[in-house]
């Protein structure tokens, strides 16, 4: 009788949410932290649009909560920001508790937030939490004159097996261009660091250079602002720095040109 | 719900069978190697139920339990099952009227092993040597508790019933919380366990 008295009460204190834990690696989710990619790209959608788009640029925000928060601050003290690109290692563990915690921080955002996945992200249940998180792995979106491509670059997670980055999709990506826009490519891992497959490296950069509209790509991982022509092809290649390192960077784009500025908090 | 009524089921069918041997067999003198008790446990980030064998030191403050634990998905969006091995040190024990009586405070530690392709103990050889520094299979833990018990008579024997509660957390959220003090508050990184336990004494 008592037994089951335990197991009736057990039963009924599954009802709450965050005061009982099953397992690090779970993969519970409220829906109003379901399809934020999704959700976000319809807020952008919705925003208005004019002849110079700003946007914000900023990464791996694995284990630097704290950061994360003063990120937020002075990101809402910037003027005309439309959205925030978050170049992945959004969580350090893979751990759904870690995307949660990011996702509560960044939800302060006066902005919508679009996310590309990191290697850390892909650590464990990851890659599938973001999928239920925030989307697919490989998306895209445009806005007013520029297409976003966000690809997963975290080639190393894979071991190696030559299907990320899926280099196919982004050739498909970028021949679907219509109106001519700026195409902007965001991943997590740059094409030259020894994360990201060796044998792909020059099948990546030249679809990226054999495509006009492309003039720059945006990255995070190395947790360093950095930048360079490092091909000789024409597209600009710009890392982003870490939340730990307390830096981000803000980007104006217009039909033919770009800028990218570096700030620090 | 299903998987998990029948997995309640089988654990409750195991106790009663555990029960009903010992009052055949073993009447005067337990062997040895059997368990001193059976622990069932909600929560805890060993698994959504766990339950499973255990020992109890000569003085009954120290037990250690192995635990196997299952997920279903359901209630974690992915089906996990873990084994833990747990042990919980509970000094000081107040008797109470009619057989009652609390252990007041308990702490404990457990380290917790999930299956899965997706876990690694080490980590593949197309990572560098240390590129990431922890096991994402194994999870060492620690606790704070207490229980409450009292004798009961099952099968025509007295039999030590006890409930118990932990709060605990585990190495990856420490981490996090001491990195990250102005975010994270004690709150969100403990969690709360509920569990019974069953005596042979």
């Amino acid at each position: 009788m008592l037994r089951w008295a335990c197991v009736g009460l057990v039963l009924t204190l599954t009802s709450c949410d965050d005061l009982f834990q099953y397992n690090p690696n779970e993969e519970t989710l409220l829906d109003k932290d379901k399809n934020l990619t999704a959700k976000n790209i319809e807020r952008i959608g919705l925003l208005p649009v004019s002849d110079t788009t700003r946007f914000i640029l900023m990464g791996d925000s694995q284990r630097w909560y704290d950061e994360c928060e003063e990120f937020v601050r002075s990101a809402n003290q910037q003027k005309d920001i439309s959205f925030v690109l978050h170049a992945g290692d959004i969580s350090d563990f893979g751990l759904t508790q870690e995307f949660k915690w990011v996702n509560e921080i960044m939800t302060r955002l006066k902005y919508p937030y679009v996310t590309v996945i990191g290697n850390h992200d892909v650590v464990a249940n990851g890659s599938a939490t973001y999928r239920k998180m925030f989307g697919p792995l490989n998306y895209s979106f445009s806005f007013g004159h520029d297409r976003f491509i966000f690809v997963n670059t975290n080639s190393r997670e894979y071991a190696f097996d030559g299907s990320v980055p899926d280099i196919s999709w982004l050739k498909a990506q970028l021949a679907h261009n219509p109106g001519k826009k700026n195409t902007i490519v965001v991943g997590h891992v740059p094409p030259f660091d020894a994360d990201f497959d060796k044998n792909l490296e020059e099948a990546y950069t030249n679809a990226l250079a054999d495509d006009p509209t492309v003039k720059f790509t945006l990255y995070g991982h190395q947790h360093r602002f950095y930048e360079g022509q490092f091909y000789d092809d024409g597209v600009n290649y710009h890392l982003t720095t870490s939340m730990g390192a307390r830096g981000y960077m803000v980007i104006s784009t217009w039909k033919g040109g770009y800028n990218v500025e570096r700030v620090e908090f | 719900m299903k998987a998990m009524k029948r997995y309640l089921l089988s654990l409750l069918l195991f106790i009663s069978l555990h029960s009903l041997a010992q009052q055949t067999g073993l009447r005067s003198r337990r062997s040895w190697y059997l368990p001193d008790h059976l622990k069932l446990q909600f929560a805890g980030n060993i698994g959504f139920l766990s339950g499973g064998p255990g020992y109890v030191s000569r003085n009954k403050t120290l037990e250690t339990d192995l635990l196997f634990g299952f997920l279903p998905q359901k209630f974690g969006g992915d089906a996990l099952v873990t084994t833990t091995l747990k042990t919980t040190y509970s000094p000081w024990r107040i008797g109470l009227k009619n057989g009652y009586y609390v252990r007041p405070f308990s702490i404990g530690a457990y380290l917790s092993y999930t299956f899965g392709p997706q876990f690694d103990t080490k980590w593949p050889s197309y990572y560098p040597a240390g590129y990431y520094w922890w096991a994402t299979s194994i999870r060492p833990g620690a606790y704070l508790g207490g229980k409450a018990g009292r004798n009961v008579i099952i099968n025509n024997r007295r039999r030590p019933l006890e409930l118990y509660y932990e709060l605990g957390t585990y190495d990856l959220l420490v981490i996090s919380y001491v990195q990250n003090k102005s975010f994270l508050k004690l709150r969100d990184i403990v969690s709360l366990s509920l569990g019974v336990k069953l005596g042979f004494d």
